[in-house]
């Protein structure tokens, strides 16, 4: 009697639990208690992903994600792959949705309000709430101790911080007196801007909540110098490498990671729901096992991952084909959306003075672009599969127009030379030409050595330049001295990859295209005096960079999208007529290896950074192993 | 013998003493810290990061010291047991070391035992039959292995017993075996896995251990009582083994100090390409990032080994050879 009550108890547990659409990896902690049941977890509302508007297929539960990691460091790659954020950007036109949030509201690009999502939960199960918010802005972003140097760049217009107010408990306000049409960007980016940190969690290592006692305590155990050092230990979003540490990420890594294997299981907390109102991610378990990046693609090509496109380059499309003979995976080819792939950035705050005095002399930049074979690279290095032409935006981009890819981008020894002429470099009996100083023209390219690639490509550039009387050496070194060798002025040209977003809108920052970083090879110290307030650096001197920079404030102070695309219109047209960076091929295709059972990843898509956090954008929390019989090794 | 051994020891101390300051200077010697590093890897993923901030990590970290201070710090810091904290994994040194330590000691052990099974039977072997059409095939065999670049070797090797025995690739066991407790399964996958490394490793080892063995028996050989022994009718085996191989075992007992360093860092640049969970590669990633307490501390552990290999090779020969005078070292 005993025995067949508690197994109808059971069965009545079971079948309710059913009911509710209960994820099975958590129901045994749901039916002893341990989490609440679903309904209770999500949040009202919670985000219903459209899945037939993305060309997806509602998915069942279960099973384990393996992907490959160079370090121990990408574990943050799981924060760019969960693609939680508050306002996300979606796949197509890359617009802005409120994602864990319920709704945005932006008056005149300056006043954001957001709304919460009621009832929504960390992964611990601890309400997320504007105390989160206002944790982050009050004694975070403006703590002396944890942020010396005051709230995230991002955050400020014009040196101008925003005015934060809590509205109730799940509604913010920030505002600034001007536009910041960057601040909804920043919170979607692949390493995005985080605006809020979990408070019930990190109080206890802040001073100004935790007990004097018990903080030293906390730092002395940690072996940290001081507590702001313990607290930005513990206070890291993006890297996911606290497990203690609660997130809003489909998943959050566990306890027992080795620093060669990392383990990610499903937040039960999660806020975004398929169709059919059950729970995302489909999948329990993300793991990332660590290898070295010269033998990821043999292990994916020996089936060691289910997903995978980091650390894969085209070279290795042919090796990943045949071995889909012997494995059960699929390799995909997805297009990058970089402005180019690979590009030259001669270096207008080279230290000497001839030197610098041509880089200025935009006849010298057009005759180096135009002695290019950007033909024959896209032929000999990328099958014929890449575009040629200038770095700016892509066709895919509304910006777009086909001058500005092919400006100066032409192969034209005859007005290379012509040009070169005119500028005064006089050829010697072997053909190089002569700096005005006497000096033979030996144009010394720097790359930071991490891609052969590079230097095939400019052993290419070299023979076509030797007919412009040109000479150049190739000078790889390694990233750090690279840069501070850029950044000091010391290097004529560098080799970088082009944009980051060769897809952008009239929405999206023109910042690239425009001097406002030291980090930009082109003009690192223009940059640099922008971005340091005019602190250090120098000031811009050349007139088109200036009207840039202009044509930048005009842009972020535009009311109108109309206003916008006309600032936009004028810097794309500023930067192909004036060749700052030397674009060579873009839209280069990435292999995508992904397992023959892996349901919902797109067979066409982009593979971009920022906007589309690589896999992120096509929400990998919708992906799902389905049944059909893996092909065995044998 | 114990004055010997006493002021052997003493020795070893300013030694390690003058390897600390050695190896923390030239961690120290590259351009930047490791700050710029981070700062650069932060700015390249599109992350600003402002002069002030930097200062601010700067004397979080307390790189804003004097480097003197600095070896102060970490070298009294070695002496109570501390290692140091390593920036990169945000952990004490101890801690991110783990069970690295153990694996790259059966790698390198087995490494050893690998050379040692190789060039021993090799060695004797093209001794006794010198200038024959096997010695030259032995030694032609050894130089390849010298001669041919590990890495490539290794990749070679990964490939082919994936293909053929369906081994995972790289690593010292199958991935599902990575966070598991030790079991029968997960050793006999060390096993399956290990091969690869240790003939890499060891084949470039061997050549040099052949020739100094065959070198070392050829000259016994020539001699009288050798010959003596030959004579009168001695076994060919025991007329070998008896004297002229034991006369020539003294370069592998000196070998030993020498050879744990060599091994260990030779196997660095393989475990790289493999991907072995072993010191190495953490090393070389802490030299490249200027994590200059780990990385201090594993040079600091590597010349210890070094230094008490050479003790322990001193003290074997003079067990073995009597002829070898326990005060001459010290006296010259």
């Amino acid at each position: 009697m005993l025995r067949s009550l508690l197994f109808a108890f059971v069965f009545a547990v079971a079948a309710a639990t059913a009911s509710a659409g209960e994820v099975p990896y958590l129901a045994k902690d749901v039916a002893s208690g341990v989490l609440p049941p679903v309904t209770e977890r999500l949040p009202q509302p919670p985000l219903t992903v459209d899945l037939a508007a993305r060309g997806q297929t509602p998915g069942k539960y279960g099973g384990a994600l393996r992907m490959l990691m160079a370090r121990s460091k990408d574990t943050r790659q799981m924060t760019v792959y969960g693609y939680a954020r508050l306002v996300s950007h979606q796949p197509g036109d890359f617009e802005l949705f409120a994602d864990i949030l319920e709704r945005f509201e932006v008056e005149e690009e300056r006043v954001f309000t957001f709304t919460l999502r009621r009832n929504h939960r960390w992964s611990d199960g601890h309400p997320f709430t504007t105390e989160d918010f206002r944790y982050f802005w009050e004694d975070v972003a403006n703590s002396p101790e944890l942020s010396p140097a005051g709230p995230p760049n991002l955050m400020l217009v014009d040196g101008e911080a925003p005015l934060f107010q809590v509205l109730d408990e799940r509604t913010v306000r920030y505002s600034w007196s001007k536009p910041n049409p960057d601040f909804l960007p920043s919170l979607a980016k692949a390493s995005p801007l985080y605006l809020y940190r979990p408070a019930h969690y990190l109080k206890p290592f802040h001073a100004a909540y935790a007990s004097e006692e018990e903080l030293a305590k906390r730092v002395e155990d940690a072996h940290q110098r001081n507590w702001a050092a313990l607290h930005n230990k513990m206070d890291n979003l993006y890297r996911m490498d606290n497990p203690d540490l609660p997130v809003l990420q489909p998943w959050k890594v566990t306890g027992s990671a080795t620093s060669t294997r990392f383990r990610f299981e499903r937040n039960p907390y999660f806020h975004r729901v398929d169709p059919e109102g059950r729970q995302l991610p489909y999948i329990d378990e993300v793991i990332f096992d660590v290898a070295s990046p010269g033998l990821i693609p043999a292990k994916v090509g020996s089936g060691d991952a289910d997903l995978q496109a980091r650390y894969l380059s085209f070279d290795d499309y042919t090796f990943l084909k045949q071995a889909e003979d012997r494995f059960p995976f699929e390799t995909r080819l997805w297009r990058t959306a970089k402005g180019s792939q690979v590009a030259l950035f001669p270096n207008l705050n080279a230290a000497d003075p001839v030197w610098r005095e041509l880089f200025r002399d935009v006849r010298f930049r057009r005759a180096l672009s135009m002695a290019i074979n950007r033909h024959e690279i896209n032929q000999v290095i990328y099958y014929g599969l890449a575009y040629e032409g200038n770095d700016t935006v892509l066709p895919a981009s509304p910006l777009y127009e086909k001058d500005y890819q092919t400006r100066w981008a032409q192969f034209d020894l005859k007005q290379a030379n012509r040009l070169l002429d005119e500028i005064g470099l006089p050829r010697d009996e072997d053909g190089i030409r002569h700096l005005p100083d006497g000096r033979p023209l030996e144009l010394i390219v720097e790359t930071a050595g991490e891609s052969t690639k590079q230097t095939d490509i400019l052993s290419l550039i070299h023979d076509s330049w030797l007919e412009a009387g040109i000479k150049l050496f190739t000078r790889p070194s390694q990233r750090n001295v690279f840069r501070n060798r850029v950044f000091a002025g010391e290097t004529l040209v560098s080799v970088w990859s082009g944009v980051e977003n060769g897809l952008a809108t009239a929405d999206t920052s023109p910042a690239d295209f425009v001097p406002y970083s030291q980090q930009q090879l082109q003009w690192p110290k223009w940059g640099q005096y922008i971005e340091t307030g005019e602190q250090s650096g120098e000031e811009i001197a050349l007139e088109p960079a200036r009207r840039l920079r202009a044509l930048y404030y005009r842009w972020r102070d535009a009311g109108t999208r109309a206003a916008k695309r006309a600032a936009w219109k004028e810097i794309l047209e500023i930067n192909a007529d004036q060749v700052f960076s030397i674009g060579l091929v873009s839209g280069v295709l990435q292999p995508v290896v992904v397992h023959s059972n892996l349901q919902n990843v797109p067979k066409e898509a982009i593979y971009n950074w920022d906007p589309g956090a690589h896999f992120g954008v096509y929400l990998p929390d919708t992906f799902w192993f389905g049944e059909t019989p893996a092909k065995s090794a044998d | 013998m114990l004055t010997y051994l006493i002021r052997r020891i003493l020795i070893m101390i300013p030694t390690l003493i003058a390897i600390s300051i050695i190896t923390f200077v030239i961690i120290q010697l590259p351009p930047g810290d490791y700050l710029t590093t981070m700062i650069n890897e932060m700015q390249s993923q599109g992350e600003n990061v402002d002069q002030s901030k930097i200062e601010a990590l700067r004397a979080q970290y307390g790189l804003d010291r004097p480097m003197y201070e600095q070896y102060f710090l970490w070298a009294t810091g070695l002496l109570r047991g501390d290692y140091g904290y390593s920036f990169e994994y945000q952990l004490p040194v101890a801690d991110v070391v783990g069970d690295r330590v153990f694996l790259t000691f059966v790698l390198n052990f087995a490494t050893i035992l690998f050379i040692w099974a190789v060039a021993f039977p090799i060695g004797i072997y093209s001794a006794c039959n010198q200038y024959s059409l096997t010695d030259y095939g032995l030694t032609f065999v050894g130089f390849i292995g010298l001669a041919t670049p590990n890495f490539l070797l290794a990749l070679i090797l990964l490939y082919l017993a994936n293909i053929w025995f369906g081994t995972s690739i790289g690593g010292l066991m199958d991935p599902q075996y990575l966070d598991q407790p030790w079991s029968t399964a997960k050793a006999l996958s060390v096993l399956e896995h290990l091969w690869v490394p240790v003939v890499v490793i060891g084949t470039s080892g061997t050549a040099a251990m052949i020739r100094r063995l065959r070198a070392n028996l050829l000259d016994e050989l020539q001699k009288q009582y050798v010959v003596t022994a030959r004579a009168k009718g001695l076994p060919p085996f025991r007329a070998l083994m008896k004297y002229p191989l034991r006369m020539s075992l003294n370069p592998f007992i000196a070998d030993i100090g020498n050879m744990l360093p060599q091994v260990i860092s030779g196997s660095a640049v393989v475990s790289m390409v493999l991907s072995l969970p072993t010191t190495g590669p953490m090393l070389i990633g802490a030299l490249q990032s200027q994590d200059m307490y780990l990385a201090g501390s594993f040079l600091m552990f590597l010349a210890l080994l070094t230094v008490i290999g050479m003790f322990v090779s001193d003290l074997l020969l003079a067990l073995l050879d009597p002829r070898i005078r326990l005060g001459g070292g010290a006296n010259r």
